[in-house]
């Protein structure tokens, strides 16, 4: 005890100190701090929790669905450090920090209510914060972690086994109790982990082609720019979003699973054992399960044959999985517990316009 | 850099951060098991004391060369019939991994799978589903896959709803000692190579041993596997898998079904009572499933079913065909059960030899021909099949 000592108070005694000095965020090599307060990321003036100046708060252009939460997201590089575009990447330096704090916007008696602004701060009288997940590039590469606020809304703690945080959410006239799951951080990789098992761990969101502009946003990669965080912002188009309405419906159901399928179902991901690509870019009929029948997997399957019926959404594995919240049957795995139905209504529309139609097997040796 | 009224200052606020901050959440039997299995080092063991211990969240191992131990399939419990999140109870990518003397029981879907890893030991460990066969209970027991040097000793799989040890996409594999029952199917060898499945007991599954090679996989062509000195008897519970999987096809009765792979040898084993057939030797496409695949081959080769055993079965075909064929001859279906499907300019000894079965009977379906036409003649596959090689792994660092 009396060796660790000092290592746990080390890291308080200088944020402490550097509270004073100049405010800055403090980024850890070694050790993950135990708070979210000793990364020093945020400002909090008693009633509102305001992301340090320093940040840049961005948000991708084409989002993860968590359950209708809020995400508040910010970047930032220690001073002097830049990024630089590597293929369809940015390679950030050691020291830079990214966060995303996951919140509701409160309703009376303890209800929340889905998230429909981006906020830029959060007030304590109107949002409700659930977690804060970093990922934290040092010299060896990127690391995650969850911080999960307490009931006070005071601080975060770390829980590197992730949390189950029980919510009441209402949308529109509904009221559902669920409960959200924190990841643990190996779930953290499930998804930032793209070539399984043992490829880099690398922000989804902080990537040019979710920077290059989003919701009405000025390029973020020009306000990156701006701070001297990039030499000159990559010519980029935005990504597709599956929010975009003037888009077709291809474009957007292609980018709705490019963002909640391509981390696991693509050509290198946990989910090739399925053969299915879902990563927005292949568009081989078969590789996107059109009259594809299943492997592994078992109750999710829903009684039906084949991954995608064209013109048959309710005959369809994919969307069944989709319309799905229990465990083993969901898709995706991670990061939900409620249905997406803005999400399915999309996948929906899109199963239902296409053409073509599968085979009646014939059942000649089985029961069925 | 640090002067001396700086430190002074410094001080007090430390102090004050130890003293009002406040205390770490406390941690649970599995919030605390799952951070030991995320900051594990290679060469760790991890215990899992006697007990049952009740988990929500499925587990995840990344670590390589770590060992979780229980105190035994009956006493190291993890239970996870209240489970909340999580396609798997235990999920594991990491080489170098041993999992032995616990059970794990109830998880909402596969119990143990072990995706992208190399040297794999699962010995004396238990998955079941304790409420009976049903539809609702997870898909697969003990689940290898895309994984290579497995070896599953001494086993337990009860109550799974697609396959209670299922090794799919694989290479390199023993399945040895164990038992598996009320599975749909017990042991099932998929899209897999090199694999040697001996000394096992599958009884009351609805198909006991499955070695099958499915198309638009990224693995496939599977192959080489020996299926010996097993005891194949009476898997005759109603098939029970959620409907559109493959097994889902599988008919109750089923001892050995061999589909689309090549190279197999059978031998030594104890068939007896399954109620379809014993053995049946089909191609995929007795599915009716459609093919979209040009690089797979649907059709078994060079399967080789020597010094066998059997009796009884074939009393109660759950399969239309094979309840015609009962029904045109007014005896059981034969032991040993072949669709008659082959390549185009392949021969019935190019798809079975048998010798030394006993007084086995067979038959040849004539699917091709609509099974119009069937034929109980053994005698174009009486031929001396190959002997293939013993399996060697390595396991362990």
């Amino acid at each position: 005890m009396i060796r660790s000592l000092p290592r746990v108070l080390a890291p308080a005694i200088l944020s402490a100190f550097l509270l004073g000095a100049c405010a800055e965020p403090r980024f850890f090599e070694q050790e993950n701090p135990q708070r979210l307060s000793d990364w020093n990321l945020f400002r909090d003036d008693g009633s509102r929790f305001i992301p340090r100046e320093q940040t840049l708060v961005f948000a991708p252009a084409n989002p993860l669905f968590t359950d209708y939460a809020g995400k508040l997201r910010t970047m930032w590089l220690p001073a002097g450090g830049q990024a630089s575009l590597r293929g369809d990447e940015l390679e950030f330096p050691a020291g830079s920090i990214l966060s995303k704090t996951f919140y509701y916007p409160t309703g009376a008696d303890g209800i929340l209510l889905e998230s429909v602004d981006h906020e830029n701060e959060l007030d304590r009288q109107r949002h409700r914060m659930i977690e804060t997940r970093l990922l934290v590039r040092r010299e060896d590469g990127w690391h995650a972690m969850a911080y999960v606020w307490n009931e006070d809304q005071t601080e975060a703690f770390l829980r590197v086994a992730g949390a189950s945080v029980k919510v009441s959410l209402q949308r529109s006239s509904e009221t559902e109790d669920f409960v959200y799951f924190v990841p643990n951080e190996n779930q953290c990789a499930g998804c930032h982990v793209t070539a399984h098992p043992d490829g880099p761990l690398h922000p989804l969101g902080a990537v040019p082609e979710q920077l290059a502009t989003a919701g009405g946003h000025p390029s973020q990669l020009q306000a990156m720019r701006e701070r001297g965080w990039i030499e000159a912002a990559p010519a980029r188009t935005a990504a597709a979003s599956w929010q975009d309405s003037r888009a077709d419906l291809d474009t957007r159901a292609l980018a709705y699973m490019n963002i909640h399928c391509g981390h696991c179902h693509n050509p290198d991901g946990a989910a090739d054992t399925s053969a299915l690509v879902l990563d927005g870019r292949h568009r081989n009929p078969v590789e996107l399960g059109v009259c594809k029948t299943p492997v592994a997997a078992g109750g999710g399957a829903g009684d039906l044959l084949y991954s995608i019926h064209p013109g048959a959404p309710e005959r369809s594995i994919l969307l069944y999985r989709m319309e799905s919240s229990e465990p083993d049957e969901m898709m995706p795995e991670l990061g939900r517990s409620l249905a997406h139905k803005e999400g399915i209504a999309l996948i929906r529309d899109w199963i239902a316009a296409m053409e073509g139609d599968c085979p009646e097997p014939m059942r000649a040796f089985g029961n069925g | 850099m640090l002067t001396k009224p700086r430190l002074a200052l410094v001080v007090p606020a430390a102090l004050t951060i130890a003293a009002c901050g406040e205390p770490q959440p406390q941690l649970s039997f599995e919030e605390s098991l799952q951070q030991r299995l995320i900051e594990a080092e290679p060469g760790d063991v991890i215990d899992i004391p006697a007990g049952t211990h009740e988990l929500t969240r499925s587990l995840s191992l990344n670590v390589p060369d770590v060992t979780i131990r229980g105190e035994g399939m009956d006493s190291s419990i993890l239970s996870f019939r209240n489970q909340l999140q999580g396609a798997e109870g235990l999920l594991v990518s990491a080489d170098d991994f041993t999992i032995e003397d616990l059970a794990i029981e109830d998880t909402v879907g596969d119990a143990l799978k072990i995706n992208d890893s190399d040297n794999v030991t699962v010995r004396r460990v238990r998955t079941e589903w304790t409420g009976g066969p049903l539809t609702t209970n997870g898909a697969y027991g003990i689940y290898p896959v895309q994984s290579s040097n497995i070896l599953i000793d001494g086993s337990v799989a009860i109550g799974a709803s697609d396959a209670g040890i299922y090794v799919g996409q694989s290479t390199r594999i023993i399945v040895r000692n164990s038992r598996a029952e009320y599975n749909v199917a017990g042991i099932e060898i998929e899209n897999s190579t090199f694999a040697d499945v001996y000394d096992n007991v599958a009884t009351n599954n609805t198909g006991g041993i499955l070695v099958f090679d499915l198309p638009n996989l990224p693995v496939q062509g599977g192959r080489n596997t020996r299926v010996f000195n097993n005891s194949i008897v009476d898997n005759n519970t109603a098939n029970f898998a959620p409907e559109g999987n493959i097994v889902a096809t599988v008919p109750a009765g089923s001892g050995l079904m061999v589909l689309a792979n090549d190279n197999i040898e059978v031998f030594g084993n104890e068939f007896a009572g399954n109620n379809s057939a014993n053995m049946m030797v089909v191609s995929y496409h007795i599915t009716g499933l459609p093919i979209n695949d040009e690089n797979y081959d649907p059709f078994p080769e060079s399967i080789h079913v020597h010094d066998n055993s059997f009796s009884g079965g074939g009393a109660e075909p759950d399969s239309e065909p094979l309840a015609l064929l009962q029904q045109a001859t007014g005896q059981a279906v034969p032991d040993i059960v072949w669709d008659g499907t082959t390549l185009p300019g392949k021969s019935a000894p190019d798809v079975i030899c048998m010798r030394g079965n006993g007084d086995a009977d067979f038959v040849n379906l004539d699917a091709p021909g609509g099974f119009a036409a069937p034929s109980f003649e053994i005698g174009p596959h009486d031929c001396a099949g190959e002997e293939l090689p013993e399996v060697s792994i390595s396991t362990g660092p």
